[in-house]
């Protein structure tokens, strides 16, 4: 290893490093450190406290010359005995469920077929990955074209393997598919993601633990719940975790795809937010549904960096 | 007994899995493929049906992409001069005269722009605060990194309210530095988490050794600590590249002339009735190459950047 | 059992952390779920209070 330090430097120091030479450990600790708080605290937590404020009032951004009055805790209690928006959060939760569960299903296979190290398997691991690192919007838009009824490829592989008319039924139309069509794109870019991480957790185990587990004639079955599960868990809740937050806050592909509809079939409540926020410019009530969104995101996020420290500590 | 180790899966075993895992990618590249050839698709090409697989190639879509074009009446179109170049002649086969050049060219630019403005930031920013949270006593540590992170989970819709307020009281809204400033504080949080794994892993001797020959902390850090974790932060710096690169709802909220991306752009790009799919697809390819390209580079640090670091290898 | 109570009393982190994950994953259950409009309202203040609690919590000796 060569020694990293330049001698010639130590000669001359330039004026800069002179200047700061006398400078405590701790004071270039605060000053390496200060501009990220300061611009966290300008573009990240000055607006959520603004946020807050708003929630308690009925302003309106399209007339910033009306009276705003303050309201306390009005708009919170419309939002949470509201219907509508209820019937939102049970269409999140059904993206929510039903992503998560084939994302889990198919990307823990996925890994543990990769896991038996056949030959390209690295190959095929960065192809795989492709999709989950592409711009959701570009991708979402494109997809409509993949959906489109009559020309689309997806109904047309639905007509070749099932023999169903293409042109009979419409994947972002009436007829109850759009929230599985959303589903079906979520799942295809984002297994990858979990296949990543799963394929980490099986790759931590040693394998010197299965060795011993044949030499106590334990099943492969009972080798896989009782090593392979558990010691994959952690690293799993990760995952999930991550998704779950992304996709409760999902908001650029559902909304080139279907845009909340049809009707309100695929209205999650970030796209309602933006609806609310941006097209109806109810500021203040939006900032109370906004609130609501966050805690909850912020929630979960507390026990995803504990499930990220505990990984971490592996 | 067998001379290999009793945990390498058989054989038969491998050549399943190979073949599984090959059948999930080509269908998962379907789509991908499915962009890119439809880049390549005449007008009728792209909506017949059943699809077509195999098409006459046309660059119909990438000149349509880049042109805005109108349509003549027919004795005028009679008597117009024959095309000059190639992609006159493209735009004419369709019936068409070449009215400009169209948006795309500077989107695209607005992506570039703001991706590096955003990314050089988060990496100058971030490279600093993760030393510091590395090798020093940081009060409430634990307590800032927590709050780092956090910022990162919020949802853009959330914050976009009163950023939106903020930016039309200081003039930010649809500019290249509000976009720059915003990105960077979303894509900090990630840049501090990965930047200070790399750093934790060089190891301190380096330094104290700098220090005891005499160099200041600071010229430690520049000579010494940099140079060490050059790919570390060449990496976080193409993840926090990427991420910019396809943001698309604050772009969406906040952007609407000078300094809007791409990929609110590409789903507005529409021609006769609905959406010109070639030029959509075109216009997709282009802006998704780069970052198929940087994945392919990155494939190594991959994990580490999803997880934030917390999964090394 | 019983060690959960006594680091609760004592003020321990572990088991505390424990009682705010839970409240905060019982709070988006209710946030979400389908049967009853009451468990809907009181959501938020339950998810508040988890998060809140996760946050002073993380700061007990381990």
């Amino acid at each position: 290893m060569p020694n990293p330090i330049d001698a010639a430097a130590r000669a001359t120091p330039d004026p800069l490093a002179r200047r700061i030479r006398g400078l405590s450990d701790r004071t270039i600790a605060w000053l390496f450190v200060a501009p990220t708080i300061f611009l966290l605290l300008a573009i990240n937590i000055f607006p959520l406290i603004w946020t807050v404020r708003l929630s308690f009032t009925n302003y309106r951004a399209n007339r910033p010359n009306e009276e705003v009055e303050f309201v306390g805790l009005r708009n919170y209690i419309r939002i949470l005995t509201d219907d509508g928006i209820w019937a939102n959060m049970q269409t999140t939760a059904h993206f929510l469920f039903w992503t998560l569960f084939f994302q889990v299903l198919i990307g823990f296979t996925l890994a543990w077929l990769i896991n038996r190290k056949f030959k390209g398997n690295d190959l095929l691991t960065t192809l795989i990955v492709l999709p989950m690192m592409l711009s959701p919007a570009v991708v979402g838009n494109f997809w409509t074209f993949l959906y489109q009824p009559q020309i689309g490829l997806v109904n047309y592989m639905v007509e070749l393997l099932t023999g169903t008319p293409a042109s009979s039924f419409s994947m972002l139309g009436p007829g109850g598919y759009a929230p599985w069509s959303i589903i079906i794109v979520d799942t295809w870019m984002w297994t990858p993601f979990v296949m990543l991480i799963c394929l980490a957790g099986l790759r931590s185990i040693p394998d010197y633990i299965y060795e011993a587990a044949e030499i106590d004639r334990a099943s492969k079955w009972r080798q896989f719940w009782t090593l392979t599960v558990p010691m994959v868990l952690p690293f799993l809740m990760l995952a999930v975790l991550f998704r779950g937050i992304e996709n409760f806050k999902m908001f650029d592909m559902v909304v080139l795809l279907t845009g909340g509809g049809p009707g309100n079939e695929t209205l999650l409540a970030s796209i309602d937010l933006k609806r609310e926020a941006f097209e109806k410019w109810r500021t203040g009530y939006s900032s109370a549904y906004a609130i609501i969104l966050f805690v909850t995101v912020f929630g979960l996020a507390s026990i995803y960096v504990k499930a990220l420290n505990k990984v971490k500590e592996r | 007994m067998t001379a290999y180790s009793i945990t390498e899966p058989s054989g038969r075993s491998k050549l399943v899995a190979g073949l599984l895992v090959t059948l999930y990618t080509i269908v998962t590249l379907l789509p991908l493929v499915w962009i890119i050839s439809t880049g390549f698709k005449s007008g009728p090409d792209s909506i017949s049906y059943p699809p077509k697989v195999l098409f006459e190639p046309s660059l119909e879509g990438y000149v349509n992409l880049f042109t805005t074009r109108t349509r003549v009446a027919a004795e005028e179109f009679q008597n117009l001069p024959p095309p000059e170049t190639w992609y006159d002649e493209i735009v004419r086969d369709q019936g068409m005269v070449i009215a400009g050049p169209s948006r795309f060219g500077e989107r695209f630019l607005n992506s570039v722009i703001i991706g590096f403005g955003s990314t050089f930031l988060s990496i100058f920013l971030g490279t600093l605060a993760a030393y510091a949270f590395s090798r020093f006593k940081v009060p409430l540590k634990d307590d800032l990194l927590f709050f780092i992170l956090s910022t990162r989970m919020m949802p853009p819709i959330a914050v976009a309210i009163p950023i939106y307020l903020m930016y039309r009281e200081l003039g930010l809204s649809d500019t290249h530095l509000g976009m720059i400033l915003l990105y960077t504080a979303v894509n900090i949080s990630l840049a501090v988490w990965l930047l200070k794994g790399f750093i934790d892993e060089i190891p301190r001797e380096y330094e104290e050794a700098a220090l005891i020959d005499g160099y200041t902390r600071f010229q430690a850090f520049r000579k010494v600590v940099l140079p060490q974790a050059a790919t570390g932060i060449a990496s976080t710096a193409i993840f926090c590249l990427i991420f910019a690169w396809n943001e698309y709802a604050f772009a969406v909220l906040l952007t609407s002339g000078t300094a809007q991306t791409a990929p609110p752009f590409i789903p507005t790009i529409i021609g006769v009735g609905g959406q010109d799919w070639p030029a959509v697809a075109a216009g997709a390819t282009i802006f998704l190459l780069p970052v198929m390209i940087f994945t392919i580079l990155l494939r190594k640090h991959l994990l580490r950047g999803i997880t934030f670091g917390a999964v090394r290898k | 059992m019983s060690g959960f109570v006594k680091g609760l009393l004592r003020l321990r982190r572990g088991p505390w952390e424990m009682l705010a994950t839970f409240l905060i994953a019982l709070g988006v259950f209710m946030l979400m779920q389908p049967f009853a409009l009451a468990l809907y309202t009181w959501s938020f203040l339950v998810t508040l209070a988890g998060t809140v609690m996760f946050i002073i919590v993380s700061h007990f000796p381990e």
